[in-house]
């Protein structure tokens, strides 16, 4: 977990949710590259965060395409969030006694259905083993998470909207980081709402 | 000594092989075994799915209440059967671990139509595979799921499938079908779809038709407050076999 | 014959070997303190819960005492170093009184805690401390020590159990961290901010560090330190937080003109 560092911040708004990271990729102490992403879209309405050992980041991006689109040509559908994040966790606990280091964060606005036409955005969070949390406020991971708990407890508040979550995890990620050694180096973040994914990379402090 | 088209190793031949004129007479041979069976079907409601099947007892000292052809998978879905009882119970025995191996991965019940894909794949299995014989059965598969609603399929030995609106199989496959077609329409409600399970099934039914010698399951479209997750609660079963008493009332109707 | 002799080792397979035990003088006792300068006042706060591990020892232990009339000291880490250097602090400043009819400054008293922490280089009181108060030219000023005497002034600090939670925050609503103001607006300018929006900052501060630590929590203590000619009339105005209530502290010397309150209420006990 400590040897590349990295962090990343999921929030729930109203109707929309917001993911962000860090872009650092470092080896212990020294900083290698400041655009190592690490968080991807599954779909239009769904984004995970896989902060971590690096390596164990390409793998299981890679492992998860694989097994989504399996599900997408089997199913004949989109994956919903919920099913995405035991999808992850059953990945991981595969592994249970070699496990990925990664801790990953899930955040998605599942699509209206005949029976839920009004579904809650949802975040997930999961340890290296794949034992799921599932907040409804915010979720955190990486080196800086103590940071971020921080911070986010003290500046997250219920039914943001697109705009103000986006305000809202920016200050959250870029003020815990800034005190992490192993984050940083640039932030990206992602609101998804049901129209559209605002993505913006931040101006943050490059030491 | 490996005896020929024994299971395993590299001398161990398929069963099922072509004829010259290109038919695999084994698969023939097991529908011929299914279109021998007890008649089951399958109707599909606005609001749910029923199956249904005659059970045979060959003696008045059998225990009948332990007798079994309708059979639940997971909360969402239910097989009924016409063919040999045995193959049966093995298929519904995979099918149920083909469940919840899905429920484990995915955390939630698989939808009817990927069930019914994993379980024809397993009979077609049957009909390529060294030291086998197809399975002996159709199967009527009935199911809900979120986002395909409620389906009614059809598996046959040879692992070929259908949607159907409604079918019926085993020995009165024909006079069941040509019934259906009759009677069936397009809103059809399942308390009528129900009634007319078993007016199709007392088109030649052997001897008196009673809460003891048939079976009913029947699939229900939740509504969305059934769906409401409560923690520590789990969500009702959309599939469910009728009780006796439930049977006898709606025979009495 | 070789068969059966026995392996060298199974001969001395039982044998008892050293253990080495030894006294560990410290100890962690968790807990949370704070302090935020302003320009004519210092707000000073401590949580009042003292643990060891999981355990929790008691649900209120002092973790800030008032100095003189205008310092305010917040001790945290092992609490038995805490309280004594604390004691033998209130001392040497009782002797300075004597010596020199007037009591200590801040800077002096914060030049002090330097020297007697660095006194202890080899064998450090295991505390972090936060002086905060008011300097002799009227202005609010927040003083931060390492266990060994490294010290700087500031605007805020957060230290102890929580301060990886509560820095950051800080960083962010104190120095105005990763914020720009509006085109043609004031800068932002930190230890200026009202009083009124510091206590909420430190309340939130708390309550935050409460929810996510759990050696964080049972009570809170704010000490408010205010300057000469600052009139208390806007703290006494002030809406208390539920179950908060505010009570002037009695000076120690006699009696400047800079007044001293304690505001104290319930933070969770989970």
């Amino acid at each position: 977990m400590e040897y590349n560092g990295g962090s990343v911040v999921a929030m729930i708004g109203k109707d929309c949710v917001a993911i962000a990271s860090d872009l650092r990729l470092g080896q212990q102490s020294v900083g290698v590259a400041m655009n190592f992403d690490k968080v991807f879209p599954v779909n239009d309405k769904l984004y995970y965060g896989l902060p971590g050992l690096a390596t164990d980041v390409y793998t299981l991006r890679e492992q998860l395409r694989f097994r989504v689109n399996m599900y997408r040509m089997k199913e004949e559908r989109e994956i919903t969030p919920k099913t995405f994040t035991h999808l992850v966790s059953s990945t991981l606990y595969e592994k249970r006694f070699g496990p990925y280091f990664i801790e990953p964060v899930v955040a998605g606005l599942p699509s209206p259905t005949e029976l839920d036409p009004h579904p809650k955005p949802f975040i997930s969070t999961m340890d290296t083993i794949g034992c799921i949390t599932t907040p409804k406020d915010f979720a955190v991971a990486g080196t800086a998470s103590n940071k971020l708990f921080g911070v986010a407890e003290g500046l997250w508040e219920p039914d943001l909207e697109p705009e103000d979550l986006f305000e809202t995890i920016s200050q959250t990620l870029l003020n815990a980081v800034d005190r992490d050694a192993l984050s940083g180096w640039g932030a990206i973040v992602h609101v998804i709402t049901h129209d559209k994914v605002i993505t913006r990379q931040l101006r943050a402090r490059m030491d | 000594m490996t005896a020929p088209g024994g299971s395993s190793g590299a001398y161990s031949f398929s069963l099922t092989t072509f004829s010259p004129s290109g038919k695999l007479v084994q698969i023939e041979h097991a529908l011929a075994a299914v279109a021998g069976g007890t008649t089951s079907l399958g109707i599909k409601a606005t609001n749910g799915v029923v199956l249904a099947t005659e059970k045979k007892s060959p003696s008045l000292l059998l225990d009948t209440s332990v007798l079994e052809k309708v059979a639940p998978i997971c909360p969402n879905i239910g097989f009924v059967y016409s063919g040999m009882g045995p193959d049966f119970r093995v298929l519904v025995a995979k099918a149920r671990k083909i469940a919840q191996a899905y429920w484990k991965m995915y955390g939630e019940h698989p939808p009817t139509k990927v069930l019914v894909q994993e379980v024809a794949a397993v009979m077609q299995q049957a009909t390529q595979r060294g030291g086998v014989r197809p399975y002996g059965i159709s199967l009527l598969i009935a199911g809900w799921d979120s986002h395909r609603g409620q389906s009614l399929y059809q598996v046959d030995p040879s692992g070929s499938y259908w949607a159907w609106k409604a079918s019926a199989i085993g020995k009165n496959t024909v006079n069941g079908k040509t019934f259906l077609e009759k009677r069936y329409n397009d809103d059809l409600s399942l308390e009528d779809a129900i009634h007319t399970a078993l007016l199709t099934l007392k088109e030649g039914f052997e001897g008196q038709m009673t809460e003891k010698t048939i079976e009913i399951g029947v699939v229900t479209v939740p509504t969305a407050e059934q769906m409401q997750e409560n923690s520590g609660e789990r969500l009702p079963p959309t599939f469910r076999k009728l009780t006796e008493q439930e049977v006898r009332d709606y025979l009495a109707l | 014959m070789t068969l059966l002799a026995q392996s060298p080792m199974s001969l001395h397979d039982t044998y008892a070997a050293p253990v080495e035990h030894r006294f560990n003088p410290y100890s962690e006792n968790g807990g949370t303190i704070l302090a935020i300068a302003g320009a004519d006042f210092s707000v000073i706060a401590g949580d009042t819960r003292q643990s060891e591990g999981y355990s929790i020892q008691t649900r209120y232990a002092r973790k800030v005492f008032q100095l003189t009339d205008n310092a305010v000291l917040a001790t945290n880490g092992f609490a038995a170093d805490g309280k004594n250097f604390v004691r033998r602090l209130k001392q040497s400043l009782e002797w300075y009184q004597h010596n020199h009819h007037k009591q200590m400054g801040l800077k002096a008293i914060a030049r002090l805690i330097q020297t007697m922490l660095y006194g202890r280089r080899f064998f450090p009181y295991y505390v972090y401390n936060i002086l905060g108060g008011i300097e002799e030219d009227g202005s609010g000023a927040v003083y931060s020590f390492d266990p060994v005497g490294s010290y700087e002034r500031e605007a805020c600090r957060a230290a102890g159990a929580a301060q990886a939670l509560v820095q950051p925050f800080l960083d962010n609503q104190i120095y105005f961290k990763n914020q720009q103001p509006e085109p043609g607006a004031e800068p932002f300018v930190p230890g200026r901010l009202p009083l009124s929006t510091v206590l909420g900052l430190v309340v939130d501060s708390f309550t935050s560090a409460t929810e996510r630590h759990i050696e964080v929590g049972d009570g809170i203590e704010i000490f408010i330190v205010m300057a000469k000619g600052r009139s208390p009339e806007s703290l006494l105005d002030e809406k208390l937080g539920e179950g908060m209530t505010i009570e002037e502290v009695p000076p120690v010397g006699e009696g400047g003109e800079e007044r001293t309150f304690l505001l104290s209420g319930p933070l969770k006990r989970d």
